[in-house]
């Protein structure tokens, strides 16, 4: 994988969110890319118990552990600002074990589902982004394979974001502003994921709003 | 005879007379005295004076019995025997001969007294007084007698003998014994051993580098020591000997080859035969370690065969696999087959026989068996590394790399890239693909090359492949104008599927297996080179060229590829050649004259003035076979020299 950019597309006016992904996808198939399948980013927010041992300065820290489909055999957990790291899938159990010190709400899992497309070297994931039943907004990802330098890549991608996002075209992601020259790691996808999910979270936290 | 020992009755002292013995007495009747000897001096002398010859009866006391004798007694016997013994070196070795002869007389006489005592080969008579009966004592009896006396001794020597015999083989049993023990030491160090109740076994499988296949593979250690003592030892006799399970006795091997297809195929699985002469089985069993080898081969080749059977069954292609009996067939591509068949010759007669009378195609590739078995002990590797400890508790069991990519997040494509695994005979088939196509590919270049020789063809192979591909350089040039006809360089770099041509400037044309489109490619770049030579040698004539096309739209057809034509003119401008070359239309060269020159051409009112003289006239067909010249590069110099003024 290369450098990636994960995005937000606002739900067009008097659209669904269902129909707005309709009309993006329409979009990348006039483009000519070719549908590869689904894919799903999910994340569970832990936060950490009150424990005898734990320091006052950790409480209230969240911790988010998530999936991706991309990579199915990883499992990344985040804090907010902080590390992230990769392990095994089997990373999950340990949390079941560690549930004296991260409890899980399960209130707060929020995940992105949708279709994954390839055109020439771009892959384009275009998801759903829903916490429970309901859908909340509407993600976009997308992924310059055969480079792992963001400067090398990131004004091609901004054109070719361009070209189905039309005016919606992000910015230079937060994460890729200490990422100049280096090289871009599957971790900075997971924290733009998280970031994305977060402020949706959030958005939406007032006026829930269902299935439109 | 008289000795002190036989009756020291009465004990009479005796000493010399004098005690210095005189040697001269001068004439003034002063005597000169000899001076008396020393110790040593003397008892040498009295050794020397001892005649051993007269004193038989007492042997037993030789040493002893001279000091008892009056050394003065006489003295001739003194003189004499001073002669006797002067030229001997030693002054000991008179003593030392005559007591082992004496020795010898004793033994001798010990053992006709044994047997005279025996009774039964010799008495002892007394003898008759009168001399007369030995003479009158008949001849036959004498016969007899030394008969009798010759056949004793021979049984002496016969029980002797015997006894010899038996102590020697008593110490080589004991000899074999121990080798035994070595050579089973010899054996512990090559393969496994366990011992079993009273048994030895070993095992001869590939278990332990990670084979999985069922085959228990045990043989049995055995002891070989029932052999005939009395008959000749064979000089490759070994204690050791070695049981190996019937099914693994023999010699096997696979044999891979790739066949137009035959039209029946009534006699599938019974093609497979020995063709390769068995080795000579030599007089008297094998050594364990080569009999060991040959079974543990034979467990392998029938471990790649049943891995490639199977895969065969499961693997499903547009033309299924055969598998009969000992043979799987694959049909790599159409009208092709690629068989793999188990030989197996146990040693049994009844087997051996039909396999003389067929008598197919020597077609073995040798390298795709080597490769087979070189790609099983891929996969046994692979088998054992999964497993190999250490490894870390909490991590799944599976291959290294696989391990990581959970933490190293590893996407879709390298996980698939990692499970990607590929059979046995799947990898086989590709290479047996790929040494058909390049076999195909080297008999077509080579076939036109032989067929075609004006425009030649060169082909560069390299000598290191992989065994999915391989390149060859080819090359297509004028003999003579090899410096300057180098237009066409093509390489071609042949897979398993295609053959990827590259041309010089970059273009990449992809040519199916079929060997007509490569021959149909090379004939068409033979037909274009023809032209890049007309168009180089003009640049070196000083000529000019008008046009060039490498594929004309005018003309007839041609089957192949398209023909190609240029346009040159002299450098007075006077003269243009022009030359269209197709494939299949071979070449075709007009000469334009010159108006001036062209005597029948038909006077037109229009043109009457002379400055249209200059303008050029019709063109006029060469006849190119009748050229002098033998090539087509050096025919086309030969014509421009010939059109070009000498200033």
């Amino acid at each position: 994988m290369g450098v990636t950019c994960v995005c937000q597309m606002p739900v067009a006016e008097g659209k669904s969110v269902q129909q707005t992904v309709e009309i993006l996808t329409r979009k990348l198939e006039l483009l000519g890319a070719e549908k590869q399948g689904t894919f799903y980013v999910d994340c569970e927010t832990y936060h950490t118990a009150a424990s005898p041992m734990g320091n006052q300065g950790q409480q209230g820290k969240l911790m988010y552990v998530m999936h991706s489909s991309e990579a199915p055999l990883s499992c990344y957990a985040l804090f907010e600002n902080g590390p992230c790291l990769i392990a095994d899938a089997n990373f999950d159990v340990l949390m079941v074990k560690l549930k004296g010190f991260f409890q899980n709400s399960k209130a707060n899992k929020i995940e992105s589902r949708g279709t994954r497309y390839q055109y020439c070297d771009f892959l384009i994931k275009i998801g759903t982004v829903a916490m429970g039943p309901s859908a909340r907004g509407i993600s976009v990802e997308v992924d310059y394979c055969p480079c792992v330098i963001v400067n090398d890549c990131w004004n091609l991608m901004v054109e070719f974001m361009q070209s189905f996002m039309g005016s919606h075209a992000p910015g230079l992601p937060s994460v890729f502003s200490n990422k100049h020259e280096s090289v871009y790691s599957p971790a900075d996808t997971m924290v733009q994921y998280m970031e994305l999910l977060n402020k949706i979270r959030k958005q939406q936290q007032g006026p829930v709003s269902g299935i439109r | 005879m008289s000795g002190p020992g036989s009756a020291p009755a009465v004990r009479i002292s005796i000493e010399s007379a004098c005690e210095k013995q005189v040697q001269e007495v001068g004439l003034d009747g002063s005597e000169t005295y000899v001076q008396p000897l020393d110790m040593s001096q003397n008892l040498a002398r009295l050794a020397q004076r001892i005649d051993f010859s007269t004193g038989s009866g007492g042997e037993d006391e030789a040493g002893g019995s001279p000091s008892g004798r009056d050394w003065g007694a006489s003295e001739p016997e003194d003189e004499e025997g001073l002669v006797k013994f002067q030229p001997s070196l030693w002054p000991w070795d008179s003593v030392r001969n005559n007591v082992r002869s004496a020795l010898t007389e004793m033994c001798v006489l010990y053992d006709v007294l044994n047997i005279v005592k025996d009774k039964r080969y010799m008495t002892l008579d007394p003898v008759s007084q009168d001399g007369l009966p030995p003479k009158q004592n008949p001849p036959i009896l004498q016969f007899v007698s030394k008969k009798k006396s010759l056949t004793g001794a021979s049984h002496i020597l016969l029980k002797g003998a015997e006894r010899l015999t038996k102590s020697v083989a008593e110490t080589q049993e004991n000899k074999r014994q121990r080798d035994f023990n070595s050579e089973l030491l010899r054996l512990r160090q090559h393969w496994k051993l366990r011992k079993v109740g009273d048994k030895i076994l070993g095992d001869l499988s590939y278990r332990s580098a990670g084979s999985l296949f069922p085959h228990h593979g045990t043989f049995e250690v055995i002891k070989n020591t029932d052999l005939d003592w009395d008959k000749k030892i064979p000089d490759d006799y070994c204690p050791l000997d070695v049981q190996i399970p019937s099914d693994l006795e023999g010699s096997a091997y696979l044999k891979v080859s790739i066949q137009k297809q035959s039209p029946d195929i009534g006699d599938l699985g019974t093609i497979n035969l020995f063709k390769r002469p068995l080795p000579k089985s030599k007089p008297g069993a094998p050594h364990w370690q080569t009999k060991l080898e040959a079974a543990q081969n034979v467990l392998l080749c029938k471990e790649i065969f049943a891995q490639l059977s199977r895969e065969a069954v499961q693997i499903k292609s547009q033309i299924p696999h055969i598998v009969v009996k000992n043979q799987i067939i694959s049909q790599p591509f159409p009208g092709l087959q690629l068989s793999i068949s188990l030989c197996h010759s146990s040693n049994d007669k009844k087997y051996q026989k039909p396999t003389l009378e067929k008598s197919s195609t020597e077609d073995h590739l040798y390298v795709l068996e080597h490769n087979l078995h070189q790609l099983i002990r891929e996969f046994h590797k692979q088998n054992l590394s999964s497993s190999v400890m250490p490894h870390p508790a909490s991590a799944p069991f599976g291959h290294k790399r696989m391990r990581l990519a959970g933490p190293q997040a590893f996407d879709r494509s390298e996980i698939t890239s990692l499970q990607q695994t590929e059979g046995l005979l799947e990898k086989i088939i590709k290479q047996a693909k790929h040494i058909f196509l390049r076999r195909r590919t080297a008999r077509t270049i080579d076939s036109l090359a032989s067929r075609i020789e004006d425009p030649q063809i060169q082909a560069h192979w390299s000598n290191i492949n992989d065994v999915y591909e391989s390149s060859v350089k080819v090359l297509i040039t004028s003999q003579g104008y090899e410096q300057i006809c180098k237009s066409i360089q093509l390489q071609l770099n042949i897979g398993v599927e295609q053959i990827r041509v590259v041309h010089r400037d970059g273009r990449v044309i992809i040519l199916s297996h079929q060997e007509q489109e490569l021959q149909d490619f090379l004939l068409s770049q033979m037909s274009q080179h023809q032209v890049h030579a007309v168009q180089q040698l003009a640049k070196v004539m000083g000529w000019q060229v008008l046009s060039f096309s490498n594929h004309v739209g005018l003309g007839p057809v041609e089957s192949i590829g398209n023909a190609s034509a240029i346009t040159v003119t002299s450098p007075s401008g006077d003269y243009a050649i022009s030359v269209r070359n197709g494939p299949e239309s071979g070449s075709k060269v007009m000469v334009q004259f010159p108006r001036c020159q062209v005597k029948d051409l038909p006077k037109s009112d229009v043109l009457q003035d002379v400055k249209w003289n200059y303008l050029r006239g019709p063109f006029k067909e060469v006849q190119w076979n009748k050229m002098e010249g033998h090539n087509f590069v050096y025919k086309m110099e030969l014509l421009m020299a010939a059109l070009t003024p000498c200033s």
